[in-house]
């Protein structure tokens, strides 16, 4: 972290000064003068090269010559909505085996030395409905580390001793995530949301884990885990026909499957108003999160809800809660929007306990003015000014610009997407915001949560309606299942 | 020894002779970004430093203020840090309908402020009288707020592209961060010229507020941060680095504007800021430009720097926070400041103790003996500017203590304090540092801050020169040297967390 900074030294020289001479075209301007901008340079985009291997790797491919490194990404179609319920954690516990648990010719601890003393990072992982494998290495390193890839994905040993500390790790990540009052919130709202049992919201317990077998793991590497089900972005010094022979050398053997990964488990919503409450006995300030289901990125009305979205996190929430109340640091309202499976509205705010109540209700009165009310011109042009002004950041890293174009490849969705946005976001107007938030928020039917002290509320939760009590006690390890760890 | 693995050993031999041969080769790449970084110093001592990178047409700009809460004393702890939030509050020209008007009811506020303050240290304090005050002192509030044009600073920024307009505050210093279309470099000079020359500390009670809730949200309902306020507290016993960047509940309530302004005019001179800005500009333009807009500015002195030197420790100190918590440990060793001959030897430690899965002690605490799920180690702990400390911190796994952990820890130390640490760990090091450093050059405001960090921390670029020689020619000798020198039990704090019954 900061060692990294004073290693600037590796390549600053003396610093070459400039005398400067006085003659000045500039004239001294008040920052609420009119400036006329010179023209913005163009943006220069990269050429991305896409390329199918015979075995169904899907690559996107630019060269970045600024500095002597490669990097790739890659997406795996998978997820931990696929694992049964028996056994919560396999997905996860796969996608960390699968690097740490060596290869038929290496053990993970030396695969670990060995990149490391290259400074090359591989890593591997599994979330909810995607697993992504990455690496990082100095360019001279490139032939070695896509050897030590090629092995971890083709060949994993899935070793018994770090099966076992995989589950150690997920067993003290189990013991200890009542510890802290934001880890806490987002897991339960999540669960309020989706189902406490649903595949987007469930967690591991002590016995799903202790369920999961070195078979488990192999069944479900062996499921998922094949070349025409990963797209992989590359990016820098290469060319890119270089780099493609390179892949190919590397993972050209791997065989394809035809296998069919199944659809992603649909989520049902129904909308209602619940108040919901955990205690925390030992906190001065309450965790608030209220909200319901959000939608889907490819809706037409995307465009709308993103400036909506931009006006009700910083014009209502930010500057109404935080600004002229002070009654919160960090404070949000988002309707969440997701590739392939809806994402969550939610509005949150962290205020100490004496405020609680007060703060959820003018959350609540903001939700329901942005439906009431159009919003003002300022704030309209604000909210677009800045996206569209904004843009040229999209295109400010050519890694950006391959991982997008990777990703929409990924779910499906046009590679033009952004820019599809972009056209509707210059249309959007003050009609189009109310619409929308007429249409997707839903202020009289939010569950509410609240993680805190409620002794020390300026009211009771009960003021807002009838309070359901979540208890988040751990359920143990049954004794007869004792193994030892 | 099986015959694969002595070839692989051969392997490993093998790259660590050509990875320390290429690291020179990667030298290259940083002289030719060295000869594109140009300075510029205006009469009042304020230094713009400029990277010009073409790559696309944006640009990151960087300030640093060289003031931290290392700067404060007991009464105004958290005044760095509030003095941050209060940059965004406006001018006398940005954010206020009538800065004239507005500015009278600031000072009633100020003086009702005081009054209330006073009325409340008496022996007995009048209960009716005080309540008067307050209210009264709210409706100015809200009379002041008819003035103000709420957050139109940052409206300004957002409306322009601004896509991170930020700042944090450090134990060492206060940096405000920007990134803009790069067409736009002269409204951000007369947006920050304007910030720091022109400030109006409005909505001040509010804010003090939302600071007070950040204390809340990152000391206080949180366990490792209570941890941390204390362990700092007890391993600094003289030193402003004991207390918290965020400070005192109790200072900030009672912090006033005035206080602010004080420190502010302190702190805030122009030979205190330096700046750094990397993207699509023309660095001549750029120089062109601050002479217009920050050469107005008047020098003052260069603030002191800490008096307060930390006192050498007389024993072992430890201290212990009970939380509804699972365990976890944090243990730390007094060091010198980053300017210091063994600051690189150090660095070598810490990164082979504990950084990496394939480190010492993730090796040792969670491969092999599995009491613990996370180690890691570190330097410049809280900051880097003075003597400080190199530390180890562990999260124990499940059914295990922070005393199994804090053994294993000093087995390992005594190891390294006795043998020489190995060439190949040296070199993961070296090229580690070297692989971190070009993926942080990566961007354009990661940049900005490297680029005023060398200038101010290090001392200038000719001391930070010295430092990468010493990198380059670190030994595995030096290494046991600060091993024996720094990691002293007499020297150290330990600090956990233990569950509560």
């Amino acid at each position: 972290m900061k060692l990294q900074r004073k290693l600037i030294t590796l390549f600053l020289a003396s610093f070459l000064s400039i005398l400067f001479c006085g003659s000045s075209v500039y004239a001294q301007k008040s920052p609420k003068d009119k400036f006329i901008f010179p023209q913005l340079n163009p943006i220069k985009m990269p050429k991305v090269e896409r390329v199918e291997l015979k075995n169904g790797l899907e690559l996107f491919l630019v060269e970045d010559h600024e500095y002597p490194t490669i990097d790739m990404r890659a997406m795996v179609r998978l997820g931990s909505v696929f694992e049964s319920a028996s056994k919560i954690g396999l997905a996860s516990m796969t996608g960390r085996v699968l690097r740490t648990g060596g290869t038929t010719s290496m053990t993970g601890d030396q695969i670990d030395k060995e990149l490391e003393t290259m400074a090359a990072y591989v890593s591997t992982g599994i979330g909810l409905t995607s697993g992504y494998i990455t690496v990082s290495v100095l360019k001279e390193d490139i032939d070695r580390a896509l050897e030590i890839l090629a092995d971890i994905l083709m060949n994993p040993a899935f070793k018994e001793d770090k099966i076992y500390l995989a589950k150690i790790r997920e067993k003290t990540a189990i013991s200890r995530r009542n510890d802290e009052v934001g880890q806490i919130a987002y897991r339960e709202f999540q669960k309020l949301i989706y189902g406490k049992d649903s595949p987007y919201a469930r967690h591991p317990e002590y016995a799903t884990i202790e369920a999961i077998t070195r078979q488990d793991i192999v069944d479900f590497y062996n499921k998922y885990f094949f070349p025409n089900n990963i797209i992989m972005a590359v990016w820098g010094d290469f060319s890119p026909k270089d780099m493609v022979a390179k892949i190919k050398k590397a993972l050209g053997k791997w065989k394809e499957k035809e296998a069919e990964v199944p659809a992603l488990p649909k989520v049902s919503y129904e909308y209602k108003y619940t108040i919901n409450y955990i205690n925390k006995s030992d906190v001065n300030q309450s965790n608030i999160m209220l909200g319901h289901i959000g939608g889907l990125r490819d809706n037409p009305d995307y465009p709308a809800l993103s400036v909506m979205n931009s006006i009700l996190a910083w014009d209502r929430m930010y500057k109404k809660i935080r600004t002229d109340e002070g009654l919160a640091y960090s404070v949000w309202g988002y309707y969440g929007a997701n590739y392939q499976v809806p994402g969550v509205f939610r509005c949150e705010a962290q205020t100490k306990s004496e405020s609680t109540v007060y703060a959820i209700e003018l959350m609540l009165k903001e939700l329901k003015r942005i439906r009431e009310e159009e919003v003002s011109s300022a704030e309209l042009a604000r909210a677009k000014d800045e996206y569209l002004n904004s843009f040229v950041f999209n295109f400010d890293s050519r890694a950006k610009i391959v991982n997008r174009l990777m990703t929409y490849a990924f779910f499906g969705y046009p590679l033009d997407f952004m820019d599809r946005v972009k056209k509707g976001v210059e249309k959007v107007t003050k009609e189009d915001v109310l619409r929308v938030a007429k249409k997707y928020l839903r202020p009289d039917k939010v569950q509410i949560l609240v993680v805190g002290k409620k002794e020390d509320f300026d009211k009771p939760l009960a003021t807002l309606g009838e309070v359901n009590v979540i208890d988040i006690k751990i359920p143990p390890l049954k004794p007869q299942k004792k193994t030892g760890n | 020894m099986n015959l694969k693995k002595r070839l692989y050993l051969k392997l490993v031999l093998f790259l660590a002779i050509i990875t320390v041969l290429n690291l020179s080769l990667v030298a290259q790449t940083f002289d030719a970004v060295k000869s594109r970084v140009k300075v510029h110093t205006l009469k009042s001592g304020m230094k713009f430093i400029v990277l010009e990178r073409h790559e696309a047409p944006v640009v990151s700009f960087h300030i640093y203020a060289d003031v931290g809460s290392a700067n404060e004393s007991y009464g105004i702890t958290g005044i760095s840090h509030l003095l941050e939030h209060m940059a965004f509050k406006g001018t006398k020209i940005v954010g206020t309908k009538d800065y004239e008007a507005e500015k009278t009811i600031l000072v009633e506020l100020d003086a009702l402020f005081d009054q209330i303050k006073g009325e409340k240290a008496k022996a007995k304090p009048d209960a009716k009288k005080l309540e008067e005050m307050e209210k009264k002192f709210e409706a100015l509030r809200k009379k002041a707020k008819e003035y103000v044009i709420t957050s139109e600073a940052d409206n300004m920024l957002m409306k322009e592209g601004d896509r991170i307009i930020n700042a944090y505050t450090s134990n060492d210093a206060t940096q405000y961060i920007d990134s803009l279309p790069s067409n736009k470099v002269e409204f951000w000079m007369a947006m920050m010229s304007d910030r720091f020359f022109n400030p109006v500390f409005r909505e001040f009670f509010k804010e003090r507020d939302v600071v007070m809730e950040e204390r809340r949200l990152g000391v206080e309902t949180r366990p490792t941060g209570r941890m941390f306020e204390d362990f700092f507290a007890t391993a600094f016993k003289a030193h402003p680095y004991g207390h918290s960047v965020v400070g005192h509940m109790s200072d900030l309530e009672n912090i006033t504007r005035r206080d602010v302004e004080q420190y502010f005019k302190k702190f805030y001179g122009p030979s205190n800021l330096t700046v750094g800005i990397v993207g699509d500009v023309k660095a001549e333009e750029v120089f062109k430009m601050a002479e217009v807009y920050f050469g107005r500015i008047p020098s003052g002195p260069r603030p002191e720097p800490v008096r307060t030197k930390e006192p050498e420790q007389w024993g072992e100190r430890q201290v212990i926070i009970e939380a509804k918590s699972q365990p976890r440990i944090i243990i730390g060793y007094h060091r010198p400041d980053y300017r210091h001959k063994d600051n690189i030897p150090l660095e070598a430690l810490a990164n082979i103790l504990g950084q990496g899965r394939s480190s010492r002690l993730y090796e040792l605490l969670v491969k092999d003996k599995k009491v613990a799920v996370t180690v890691m180690s570190f330097n410049g702990f809280p900051g880097e500017k003075y003597s400080n400390l190199i530390a180890f911190y562990v999260i124990p796994s499940r059914g295990h203590t922070s005393a199994e952990c804090l053994e294993l820890i000093d087995e390992e130390i005594e190891k390294v304090k006795k043998e020489l640490v190995t060439s190949d760990e040296l070199t993961k090091f070296k090229r580690g540092n070297v692989k971190s450093l070009l993926n942080e050059m990566k961007s354009n405001s990661s940049m900005a801050a490297l680029l005023t960090y060398a200038e101010v921390v290090l001392g200038g670029l000719d001391a930070a020169f010295d430092q990468i020689e010493q990198i380059r020619a670190v030994t595995p000798e030096e290494v046991k040297y600060v091993a024996n020198k720094y990691l002293i039990k007499k020297h150290r704090t330990i600090g956990e967390i233990v569950p509560e019954k």
